[in-house]
């Protein structure tokens, strides 16, 4: 049973890692107003650059650099249609999607199917690591875990709800005409942090490749970011929250691991729909059971609308 | 800042937009033949060829209104769910739901084509509905966003296929991978291998445009999209019009499923809707809202992908023409929203910003 469950944390930490990365750069691409729907076309680019750098140059740093710069550069494209020529966001997001997933196919045609060589090794941290259950999933795995689900989710806790910083990028997401009345630079805000949202889509891809699922074959983030998407809305748009949901989501993944690995009687199809079921019920349920919870739970008042300041 | 060049209109109008479209295009074709050019394709060649084998032989034009009819439906199923405001991301799995019924049908049902076939319409048409059934009620009553449960559908259609096709109604007869057996019914074709879905699905378009633009209820979705505050205050259901309106989008997802089976694929394959949902979309998008327009954007959307065939014996990845068609939605997209601006002839502007 402890075997089990120690098993089962340590893939659900893995797994859910990517959705964790991916979902906290679009918190702070909607705490700006502005929704990106082309997360998943950003992951698979970053996944397939990162698969191709390290088969060229021999280290995970690396390959984990260039996919956070492709996803960057992607995230620069959608957010030039998106907020600078303030084009409509869910189309320039869809339009993102497929460019990234055409690309990145695209792009990965040789490398298909071959086994990634350099990927993050294992790293154990001394003590901690033999930490009954928790031990093996946090500290024993690799040494992207820490950063991901403690450092990067408080600093943009920190950052968004302590700093003066985060309450300007809170208001350009909430009152863009506000925000821009009191100096506030509104397209700026808007741009760099749907920038910075995009390198971190590419850095999950890269992560997806590079420490979780080491071979790229077409099709393989499999609406992850979409589900990164969904958790954005579940979490309320926070990035604590958001992170621990991740977390909730991958034990998920893993429980349809458990059940292939413990020959479950039921089809692996079904248990691979489970991340979808599952993302499903967590968008539906608390909204129907907990009625104040999209009260609570609220958008930014400006999400996906362009910013305009001369029209009133 | 002085200068005010350009001034926004709340609407844009039509001749200015299907201008900038056009330029739109003349861009990201720019574009792809710059990329072609730098990997090594002649891109002059290629346009020629392309032309010649889509729009130029008799093959090419059976496959393009092949491409057609699908389209033609999953572009007015994301049009009608637009009226009212909401977008349908999720055609790509009402259409696997669609497929997956008819193929029940037409697996179980023994009988002369002119029972099974209308049978397995319906039962398309339902499949469709079925699938987008949690999303509907999702949205309209607890105001959950329809894009993200609607495009999750899809994986989980996708997976359902792919279960189907390789276990329990896998081909015992020839052995086809991740397939059915050949369905013993099929679609009577019209002029060389093009079914009779493609007039029909011409057909439902005009019929849909007629129907949203001359009824009581089309009036209502219309003014239930523009203005739904307004909407209810005039008594209108708006929940109700929202059921009725993603359900029947579900429904259209549906049967271009079925016709695919029932008229071009003849089986039931993983993989079988070939993006023909998603690109819904863009076709939804080039349309404008309107039912009308779904017949040229959807020609336009079949042309890509019937280029795609060219490309691929070019030894270009399939998957390029996604791209392609992501680029086209994005400059699209931006030339839509340019279309807005009108040019001030002002000297500059006094003491205002």
């Amino acid at each position: 049973m402890i075997m089990l469950l120690t098993g089962m944390l340590a893939t659900a930490v893995l797994a859910g890692g990517v959705l964790a990365l991916a979902a906290l750069g679009e918190v702070l691409a909607e705490r700006v107003g502005v929704t990106n729907l082309g997360v998943e076309g950003l992951m698979a680019l970053g996944a397939v650059t990162a698969v191709m750098t390290v088969s060229s140059v021999h280290s995970p740093w690396v390959g984990l650099l260039v996919a956070i710069m492709v996803g960057a550069v992607g995230g620069m494209v959608f957010a030039f249609g998106a907020v600078v020529m303030r084009a409509n966001q869910v189309l320039c997001g869809l339009a993102t999607t497929f460019m990234g997933l055409g690309l990145s196919t695209a792009l990965g045609h040789s490398y298909a199917g071959q086994p990634v060589e350099t990927t993050f090794g294992h790293v154990s941290i001394p003590l901690l690591s033999s930490l009954p259950i928790i031990g093996p999933a946090l500290f024993g795995q690799n040494i992207l875990i820490i950063p991901i689900y403690v450092l990067l989710p408080l600093a943009v806790h920190f950052i968004m709800f302590r700093t003066r910083h985060g309450l300007n990028m809170r208001a350009v997401g909430e009152n863009p005409a506000a925000a821009d009345a009191a100096g506030i630079p509104v397209m700026a805000m808007r741009f760099w942090y749907v920038t910075l949202g995009g390198a971190m889509a590419g850095m999950a891809g890269g992560y997806l490749t590079l420490t979780y699922v080491p071979v790229w074959s077409e099709g393989m983030v499999a609406g992850r970011g979409w589900i990164a998407l969904a958790l954005v809305i579940f979490a309320g748009y926070r990035p604590v929250i958001v992170t621990l949901s991740a977390l909730l989501f991958g034990l998920v993944t893993a429980l349809s691991f458990v059940g292939q690995a413990h020959n479950w009687p039921i089809d692996p199809a079904f248990l691979n729909m489970l991340p979808y079921i599952g993302t499903m019920a967590f968008i539906i349920v608390p909204v129907v059971v907990w009625h104040r919870m999209r009260r609570v739970m609220a958008a930014p008042a400006a999400l996906a609308q362009p910013y305009y300041r001369d029209v009133r | 800042m002085a200068t005010r060049a350009f001034q926004r209109l709340p609407t844009a109008p039509a001749g200015r937009i299907l201008a900038l479209r056009l330029v739109a295009i003349a861009v990201s074709l720019c574009i792809i033949a710059g990329v072609l050019a730098l990997s090594g394709h002649s891109p002059a060649m290629l346009a020629e060829l392309i032309l010649r084998s889509t729009l130029g032989s008799r093959f090419g034009l059976e496959d393009l209104m092949l491409f057609m009819c699908p389209l033609l439906l999953t572009g007015a199923a994301v049009t009608v769910c637009g009226t009212i405001g909401l977008w349908n991301i999720g055609a790509e799995g009402q259409f696997y739901a669609g497929a997956i019924a008819a193929t029940g049908v037409a697996l179980g049902l023994h009988g002369p084509v002119l029972v099974v076939l209308p049978l397995m319409t319906i039962a398309g048409i339902l499949g469709g509905m079925a699938w987008i059934t949690v999303p509907t009620l999702a949205r309209a009553y607890a105001g959950v966003n329809e894009i993200i449960t609607t495009l999750l559908l899809n994986f989980i259609a996708s997976l359902l296929t792919y279960y189907l096709t390789t276990g329990p109604w896998r081909d015992r007869i020839s052995g086809a991978q991740v397939s059915t057996q050949r369905l013993s019914v099929s679609m009577p074709e019209m002029w060389g291998i093009v079914h009779w879905g493609f007039p029909v699905a011409i057909m439902i378009v005009v019929g849909l445009a007629l129907v949203l633009s001359r009824t009581r209820w089309g009036y209502e979705i219309r003014m239930g999209g523009a203005n739904p505050e307004a909407a209810r205050y005039a008594g209108i259901p708006v929940r109700l019009r929202i059921i009725s309106v993603m359900l029947l989008s579900g429904g259209l997802a549906g049967l271009a499923g079925m016709f695919e089976v029932a008229g071009t694929v003849h089986r039931l394959q993983g993989g079988m809707a070939n993006n023909f949902g998603y690109l819904g979309i863009v076709v939804a998008v080039l349309a404008r809202g309107s039912c009308l327009n779904v017949i040229p954007a959807a020609l336009l959307m079949a042309l890509i992908l019937d280029s795609g065939i060219v490309m691929q014996t070019q030894q270009l990845s399939a998957s390029v023409i996604l791209a392609i068609t992501g680029l086209i939605l994005f400059m699209i997209a931006i030339g839509d929203e340019l279309a807005h601006y009108r040019p001030v002839a002002t000297t500059p502007a006094k003491g205002k910003a």
